[in-house]
C-alpha cells in the first residue's frame, strides 16, 4: 500500500523535522545543459480513445510563464496507437482552437481543471476511430515519431476489478471530516496494481487522484482488507476547502464518485515513483528520485486504466 | 642495495642464534606504575643511560630490556613525571618494578595530548594517533563535553561526515569502513542524535587509538581505519565522583575501589534533556512541534587483579535513543528505540617477562526500530546486528630486537537487514518472511616489530581471514519485477559461501636521527560486512549486511608514505604523509531503489558493485607543549568511485570525497583557573546530485537528474569556542563552568539543496527555486563540572 511509501516518508522526514529551523535561503544555481528529451503522458481507457500529450524536457530554470511553458509541446509528430489489429494514428489537437463547448470534456479526458484549460492552451495527439478505443483485456503500442526521436511503449488494460464495498466515516476529533473506507479482495497473483480517483459532484470539475494514488498488491497479495484514503487536490487550488485543515479529509453530505482502475505492474512502477518524488521533494534524506519511464527512448508514461466507477454518498 | 641485504641476512643470522647470544645476556624487566593511582604508565621511556639504548612500556605498564652482564643506570621517563634513576647491576634476569612520581606541573611543561617524547618518529606505526582523554579535555567543549569522534575528526586523513550526518570518513572510505572498538567489542553505530554527540561519554573513556594507514596485523575487517578505543579502569584507592550539569546534557561517573589495590568499579551515565535541545530549533509555526527526542547512556568497567601474572575487567555499555513523535492531526504516533548494547570480559596473562597475552570475550548487538500508527495501521520497521566475539593476543619478545605479536579472533554474526510488518486492523499484511543472516567470520595473524639496525625498523605482517555465510538462509531469484521466479533455501548450518584471503600488512620506519623520521607502509585488507545506505546523507536506517554468494567482500590496498619530523626541541611536532588506497567490491543501491524493495526480498537483490579508489596528502603541524599549544591540520584529497551500473558507468565523485579539508585547534591557557579553547574546521563543499532538466506530468514538475554528485556545496567552515573557568580546588572538591559557543559566527553552513514549486503551471504562477538549507546556527551553551 502506498501507506508504507508515505510511512517511510514521513519517517524520514520528521527526522529532518528537529532540525527544521528557518535556516533555507534561496540561492542561485547554475546547472549545466542537458540533452533534450520527449516526453510522453499518454493513457487509454476501456471505451474511451487514447490521448497522448508530447512535450519535452526544459532546462530548470528557463522562464515558467504561459506562453515559454506552451512551447514544450511538440506539434507535428507522427503519433500511433496499435491494439495488435488495427493501427491508427492520432491527430494533433490543439484546445485554443477548440469551441468552448467542448472545453469540459477535453478537460475530463485529459485530466485537467477546466479552468486550467481555458488558460492554458493544450495540444494533445488523439483521434474519434472507434477501432482502437479502449478494451479490457488488450495491449496497446505506441509508436512516436518526431523529428529523428523514436519512442516507443506498450501497456495494457488489465481485467476489471472491483471493491467489495465503499463507506465513510468521521475521523475521531471531528464531526464532519473523515476518510473514505473500502474493503478490497486482492487476486491471488502477484502483480495487480491500482490507481484511485475521486469527484466530488458540484465540488470537482474532474476526478482528482486521491493522495498516493497508486498501490500494488506486494503487501496483500490475495488478501481481503480494509483501508481508507485521504483526498487529494487539483494543482494550485486555492479554493478554501484546499487550504484548510481539514484539506486531506472529505466531508460529510458530499456526493463522490470513486474511479478504481486497474493498471499494468509497469504503468504503476511510474506513478509510484512520480507520487514518492513529489512526497520527498525538499527531503534530504531519500536520494534524489527517479522518476521511471516505460517510454522507450523518452520519458513519461503512456498508461492503461480498467476502470470501475461507484457513488458513495458521505454519511457516517 | 647489497648493504641492506647483508643486514638483512645478518639479522637473519642474529635471530637464529638468539639462543646463543641471549644465553651470554640477562634480562631486566619489570612494571612501571603512577604513585598516585596505581594505573601503568603506558608508553614510558626505559633506558639504559650508559648506552642510550632503551624501550616503551606497554599498555601494561610492562617494559624489558635484554643486555650482558654488567653495572649499569636504568633511567624511567615519563611525560608529566619525575625522571627516576636505578642503579642496576645485572648478573642475572633481574625484576625492577616502579612507581614514579607526578611532576609538579610547570606551565611550560604542560601537554595537551600526553604521549612519550619522540613517538612522532620513533615507533614504526604510522598513519595513527593516541589521543589519552584526560589531556584532550582541553579542547573546546562544545555542549559542554568532550567528544571522541569530534576530536578525532579534527585530525588531517578524517573526515566529518557532514553536519547532521553520524560517523566519519577516512581517506575516503565510506562510514562503514572504520572499525571502532570499545574495550575490544565492535561498535556498529557510534553516535547519537545524527552525530552530534557520540556514543562515547568521554569521563569513562582512558585512550583512544586511531589507526588510518599502515594497519598492523592484529587489526582488520574493516578497509579504512580502526578507533581502538579503551575504558577507564576504576580508581583502585580512592573512591571518585565526576559529573557535570548542562543545558544540553549531563553525566555522572561513580568509581572506585571494591577491595583496594585489588578490584574496583566504574560506571558512566549521561542523558540530553529533548525540550531543551528541541526547542531552540523547531519553530513554532512547524508542524511538528510537539515532539520529543533524548537519549541516555551508560558505561560501567570492572576489573579485577587476581595475581602479578593475572587480570580481569568486565567492560559494558547500554545506550538508547528515543525519538517519539505524535502529529494529533493526523492521528500519526511515531516511536523509534534504535541503539548499542556492549560486554567485553577480558583476562590478562603474563606467562614470563617475555610472553604475555590477553584473551577477550565480546558481545555487541545493534539495533535499529520504528513502530508507527496511524488509526488502525500499524508499522514496524526494524534491522540490527549482533556479534559474538573471541579473540585472543599475544606478545612475545624474544630479544631485544624483535617484538612479536601473535592471535586470532572468531566472530559469529546475526544480521537483520530492515524488515517490515504491517499491519491493518486484524489484517497482518504479507511483507515477505524476515530473512536473517548468519556469517562466521575468522582470523589469524602474527607480526614482527623488528629493529633491523638502530635507524631502521620493519613490522611485516600477515593476517589470514576467513568468512562463512552460513544457513538458514533463503535467496530470492525475482523477476525484472520483483516478483519471486524462485527461491533456493540452505538448511541450518550450511555453506552458503565461503570467502578466505591473506592480509600482508608491511610497515617500516627509518629515522635519520630521534627528530625526524620516513614511515612507510604497503597493507591489504579484507571487509566482509557492508554498510548499505539510501539516503544522500547518513541514517540510522542504514543497514548492516554481510558478505553473501551475491556480495562479494571488499578488498583495498593501501601505500602510504610519510615524513615525520619534531622541531623546536622537540617542542613541535610536524609530519607530511601522502597515500594511495585502491578498493574493490564497493556497495550501493541498484538506481531508482526505494526502502520497501527490501521487503520479502534479499537486500543485496537491490544492491549494485563497482570499485573505488582515494589518494591524497595530509599535513600535520603542532605545538605540545606551552600556555599556548594546539595543532593545524590540512588534507588535500580525492576519491572516486566507478560502478557499472550506475551513472552509465562513468566514474563519479561519492559524498565520501572532500577536496579540502582544514582543522586549526587552539588552546590557550590565560591563567591557572582560565583555559580558552577554540577550534576552526573548513571543508570543501559535499557532492550532490542535482536535476539537470525539468518535465510537466499531470500538472505538476517532474526533475530529471544529472549525472550523479555533479553538483558541490558550498565550502563548508565553522568555528567553536570554549571557555573553562575553574572553580577554588580543595584537596576533596574541583569544579569547573564550561561556556561553549557552538558556530561561533553563525554561518549558515549548507546542508543540502533541494528545488521548490509552488504555484500552478496551467495559470502561470509557477515559481520555481533552488533553496539551501542550514542546520545548525550559533548554539551557546553552559555546564559545570565537578569532581570529589
Amino acid at each position: 500500500m502506498n501507506k508504507l511509501n508515505h510511512i517511510i516518508s514521513v519517517l524520514l522526514l520528521i527526522m529532518l523535522a528537529m532540525f527544521l529551523v528557518s535556516c533555507e535561503k534561496e540561492i542561485e544555481i547554475d546547472l549545466p545543459d542537458a540533452q533534450t528529451k520527449l516526453v510522453v503522458e499518454g493513457n487509454i481507457e476501456q471505451g474511451r480513445p487514447p490521448f497522448v500529450i508530447l512535450t519535452k524536457t526544459s532546462p530548470y530554470f528557463e522562464p515558467t510563464d504561459i506562453n515559454s511553458l506552451q512551447t514544450l509541446f511538440v506539434s507535428d509528430a507522427l503519433v500511433t496507437v496499435s491494439n495488435g489489429t488495427n493501427t491508427v494514428q492520432l491527430t494533433e489537437i490543439c484546445t485554443n482552437q477548440l469551441p468552448d463547448s467542448l472545453l469540459p470534456a477535453v478537460a475530463e479526458l485529459i485530466g485537467v481543471s477546466l479552468s486550467s484549460l481555458q488558460t492554458f492552451g493544450f495540444c494533445l495527439y488523439t483521434t474519434l476511430d472507434s477501432t482502437i478505443f479502449g478494451e479490457v483485456g488488450k495491449t496497446y503500442s505506441l509508436y512516436i515519431s518526431s523529428g529523428d526521436e523514436v519512442l516507443t511503449s506498450t501497456t495494457e488494460i488489465p481485467p476489471l476489478i472491483f471493491m467489495n464495498r465503499y463507506w465513510y466515516k468521521d475521523q475521531p476529533g471531528y464531526s464532519n471530516f473523515g476518510y473514505i473506507w473500502f474493503e478490497l479482495s486482492d487476486p491471488p497473483q502477484l502483480g495487480n496494481a491500482y490507481r484511485l480517483y475521486t469527484k466530488r459532484l458540484g465540488k470537482d470539475g474532474r476526478f482528482i487522484p486521491i493522495f498516493g494514488s497508486a498501490f500494488d498488491d506486494q503487501f496483500f497479495n490475495g488478501l481481503t482488507f480494509e483501508a481508507n484514503f485521504g483526498r487529494g487536490k487539483e494543482v494550485g487550488s486555492q479554493a478554501p476547502d484546499d487550504l484548510a485543515e481539514t484539506s486531506f479529509y472529505y466531508q460529510q453530505g458530499d456526493t463522490v464518485i470513486i474511479k478504481f482502475c486497474s493498471i499494468d505492474y509497469y504503468h504503476f512502477k511510474f506513478w509510484e515513483s512520480f507520487e514518492a518524488a513529489a512526497m520527498s521533494s525538499g527531503n534530504p534524506f531519500s536520494a534524489p528520485t527517479t522518476v521511471t519511464t516505460n517510454i522507450e527512448g523518452g520519458l513519461g508514461i503512456w498508461g492503461g486504466y480498467g476502470v470501475t466507477y461507484d457513488t458513495l454518498i458521505l454519511v457516517d | 642495495m647489497k648493504g641492506i641485504w647483508s643486514i638483512v641476512l645478518l639479522s637473519v643470522l642474529l635471530l637464529l642464534s638468539a639462543n646463543n647470544i641471549s644465553a651470554q645476556n640477562y634480562t631486566v624487566s619489570g612494571t612501571i606504575t603512577d604513585a598516585t593511582t596505581n594505573e601503568p604508565a603506558v608508553g614510558a621511556t626505559v633506558y639504559i643511560k650508559e648506552t642510550r639504548k632503551g624501550t616503551a612500556t606497554n599498555d601494561k605498564g610492562f617494559y624489558s630490556l635484554s643486555l650482558p652482564k654488567g653495572n649499569y643506570t636504568l633511567v624511567i621517563s615519563y611525560i608529566g613525571f619525575n625522571e627516576q634513576e636505578i642503579p642496576l647491576e645485572l648478573n642475572k634476569n633481574t625484576k625492577i618494578n616502579s612507581k614514579i612520581e607526578p611532576a609538579v606541573i610547570n606551565a611550560e611543561e604542560f601537554t595537551v595530548i600526553g604521549e612519550k617524547e619522540n613517538q612522532n618518529t620513533d615507533e614504526a606505526v604510522m598513519s595513527t594517533v593516541e589521543l589519552k582523554m584526560d589531556k584532550v579535555k582541553t579542547l573546546p567543549a562544545i555542549f559542554g563535553e568532550i567528544d571522541v569522534l569530534k576530536t578525532i575528526q579534527l585530525l588531517p586523513g578524517v573526515q566529518n561526515a557532514g553536519e547532521g550526518n553520524s560517523g566519519f570518513y577516512v581517506r575516503g572510505g565510506g562510514p562503514d569502513q572504520n572499525l571502532i572498538l570499545l574495550d575490544g567489542a565492535t561498535v556498529y553505530n557510534a553516535s547519537h542524535l545524527f552525530g552530534f554527540f557520540s556514543v562515547f561519554n568521554a569521563d569513562a573513556i582512558d585512550e583512544v587509538k586511531l589507526v588510518k594507514g599502515g594497519m598492523p596485523a592484529e587489526y582488520g575487517g574493516r578497509l579504512s581505519s580502526v578507533l581502538d578505543i579503551s575504558m577507564n579502569n576504576g580508581d583502585m584507592k580512592k573512591y571518585r565522583v565526576d559529573g557535570g550539569i548542562g543545558v544540553i546534557s549531563s553525566r555522572l561517573t561513580v568509581q572506585g575501589p571494591i577491595k583496594k589495590d585489588t578490584a574496583a568499579f566504574l560506571v558512566s551515565a549521561r542523558r540530553t534533556y529533548a525540550g531543551d535541545l528541541a526547542q531552540p530549533f523547531v519553530s513554532d509555526s512547524s508542524k511538528f512541534k510537539g515532539s520529543n527526542y533524548y537519549f541516555y547512556d551508560f558505561n560501567a568497567k570492572f576489573n579485577y587483579i587476581l595475581s602479578s601474572k593475572d587480570k580481569l575487567s568486565l567492560s559494558g555499555y547500554l545506550g538508547r535513543d528515543v525519538f517519539t513523535f505524535k502529529n494529533s492531526d493526523d492521528g500519526f504516533e511515531l516511536n523509534t528505540p534504535w541503539g548499542n548494547s556492549i560486554a567485553a570480559l577480558k583476562w590478562s596473562h603474563i606467562f614470563n617477562d617475555e610472553f604475555y597475552g590477553d584473551v577477550t570475550a565480546s558481545f555487541t548487538d545493534y539495533r535499529f526500530k520504528v513502530i508507527a500508527k496511524q488509526d488502525q495501521f500499524e508499522f514496524g520497521l526494524y534491522s540490527g546486528i549482533t556479534d559474538y566475539n573471541l579473540k585472543a593476543d599475544y606478545t612475545y619478545l624474544p630479544s631485544i630486537l624483535h617484538k612479536i605479536k601473535f592471535g586470532g579472533a572468531y566472530t559469529f554474526h546475526r544480521f537483520t537487514p530492515n524488515s517490515a510488518e504491517v499491519s491493518s486492523a486484524d489484517v497482518e499484511f504479507n511483507t515477505g518472511d524476515v530473512i536473517i543472516n548468519y556469517a562466521n567470520e575468522g582470523a589469524l595473524y602474527v607480526s614482527d616489530e623488528w629493529d633491523i639496525s638502530e635507524k631502521f625498523k620493519i613490522q611485516p605482517g600477515l593476517r589470514y581471514t576467513v568468512y562463512q555465510h552460513i544457513g538458514p538462509f533463503k535467496r530470492y531469484i525475482n523477476d525484472e519485477r520483483g516478483a519471486p521466479l524462485d527461491t533456493v533455501e540452505y538448511g541450518k548450518g550450511e555453506t552458503v559461501k565461503l570467502y578466505q584471503g591473506l592480509e600482508p600488512r608491511f610497515i617500516t620506519r627509518y629515522a635519520f636521527n630521534d627528530k625526524a623520521s620516513v614511515k612507510a607502509s604497503f597493507t591489504q585488507n579484507y571487509q566482509y560486512i557492508h554498510l548499505a545506505s539510501l539516503a544522500s546523507v547518513s541514517l540510522p536506517t542504514d543497514q548492516w549486511i554481510p558478505s553473501t554468494e551475491v556480495t562479494k567482500p571488499q578488498f583495498s590496498t593501501q601505500y602510504a608514505l610519510g615524513y615525520f619530523r619534531n622541531i623546536f626541541k622537540n617542542k613541535w611536532e610536524t609530519s607530511v604523509e601522502v597515500y594511495y588506497k585502491d578498493m574493490k567490491n564497493q556497495v550501493e543501491y541498484k538506481d531508482g531503489a526505494m526502502p520497501q524493495d527490501d521487503s520479502g526480498t534479499n537486500v543485496d537483490n537491490n544492491l549494485t558493485f563497482g570499485k573505488g579508489w582515494s589518494y591524497g596528502a595530509e599535513f600535520f603541524l603542532k605545538k605540545k607543549v606551552g600556555k599556548i599549544n594546539g595543532w593545524i591540520g590540512y588534507t588535500l584529497a580525492w576519491t572516486k568511485r566507478q560502478f557499472d551500473d550506475l551513472n552509465n558507468g562513468k566514474p563519479f565523485y561519492p559524498r565520501y570525497d572532500r577536496r579540502h579539508d582544514a582543522s586549526i585547534v587552539f588552546n590557550y591557557e590565560i591563567s591557572d583557573r582560565l583555559i580558552l579553547g577554540a577550534t576552526w574546521v573548513y571543508a570543501s563543499g559535499n557532492a550532490l546530485t542535482l536535476p539537470a532538466a525539468r518535465y510537466i506530468i499531470e500538472g505538476q514538475v517532474v526533475n530529471e537528474y544529472g549525472e550523479r554528485n555533479s553538483y558541490r556545496m558550498e565550502a563548508f567552515h565553522r568555528m567553536d569556542v570554549a571557555l573553562t573557568l575553574k572553580g577554588k580546588e580543595t584537596k576533596k572538591f574541583k569544579s569547573s563552568w564550561n561556556f561553549s559557543i557552538y558556530n561561533l559566527y553563525n554561518r549558515k553552513n549548507p546542508y543540502f539543496i533541494y528545488f521548490s514549486n509552488e504555484g500552478n503551471v496551467y495559470n502561470g504562477s509557477l515559481d520555481i527555486k533552488a533553496k539551501q538549507v542550514s542546520l545548525f546556527g550559533i548554539i551557546p551553551s553552559i555546564s559545570w563540572n565537578f569532581s570529589f
